[in-house]
């Protein structure tokens, strides 16, 4: 137990500010991902096993509340991705610029190439579930 | 102040299990940039899950294309994402036996999710043709 409590406290409590958090970031939307990936691969195999079963999940899958968290998984998806491409680059091409100076400018790139990424399908997402389950027409019914 | 001198020094290290898993952490994060993000905007954004049903998925995998995408998807993403599952836990378990219930438990639990998958991909949609 007390390993769990030095680092957790640690996770919340270093002041590493942008590598920390990227640090943070990273993990948080790893975990995201992964617990939706399982989740993910044992819908699709309903496809084969119990088709009814699929069709039912996906029906919550087009529910506001799902759609709400698709949203947010696109989000893990592109900076979890872009991230990784930061540090590969560093470690890989340029070992010696992993300065803090570096790290803390890198990472704010990393989180606006990240966000520039997500908006448009943010957006896109936002206007199907708006269309589909209010039918409140936003943008090309 | 005396000049500083520097020596390179280069040392062949013999590859351990951890230093395999993290390399392959590394190649299967270059592979999973494109299938990922292909994935996830061709089916979350560009088809939308409101136009989803059995009948997609059967005109998908009618393709031998992407059930090929889908292989290398499941193959590459639930592994680096259960070894990186077993990073985060490795913060949090230290003893020797812990590490090794974690690494079966996490190995078991990669095989059974992977082999399910694997056996619906191959499978492809069980529904008697044409489509309802």
């Amino acid at each position: 137990m007390s390993t769990l409590k030095t680092t957790l406290t640690g996770y919340a409590g270093y002041r590493g500010r942008e590598g920390h958090w990227s640090f943070l970031l990273h993990r948080i939307t790893g975990l995201g991902v992964v617990l939706f990936l399982t989740i993910h691969i044992i819908d699709i195999a309903f496809v084969y096993f119990r088709p009814a079963l699929f069709l039912e999940a996906l029906a919550l899958y087009q529910t506001t509340l799902f759609g709400i968290g698709e949203i947010a998984l696109i989000f893990c998806v592109f900076f979890h991705g872009v991230n990784g491409l930061r540090i590969a680059y560093f470690d890989m091409f340029k070992p010696g610029m992993w300065s803090i100076e570096m790290q803390r400018k890198s990472t704010r790139t990393t989180l606006i190439i990240s966000i520039i990424l997500w908006l448009p399908a943010a957006f896109w997402m936002v206007r199907n579930i708006l269309l589909h389950n209010y039918g409140i027409v936003l943008f090309g019914g | 102040m005396a000049a500083t001198t520097e020596t390179v020094r280069r040392v062949k290290v013999k590859p351990n299990y951890e230093m395999i898993a993290w390399k392959w952490m590394r190649y299967s994060a270059f592979a999973l940039i494109p299938l990922v993000w292909i994935h996830a905007i061709l089916q979350d954004v560009v088809v939308g899950v409101h136009a989803m049903d059995l009948g997609y998925v059967a005109e998908r995998w009618a393709s031998i294309f992407w059930r090929v995408f889908d292989a290398l998807l499941l193959g590459f993403a639930f592994a680096h994402g259960v070894n990186g599952l077993r990073q985060v836990l490795n913060d949090f378990i230290h003893g020797e036996r812990g590490r090794k219930i974690l690494n079966w438990g996490l190995f078991i639990f990669w095989l059974v999710v992977f082999l399910i998958g694997a056996i619906a991909l191959i499978g492809g949609v069980n529904q008697q043709f044409p489509l309802e």
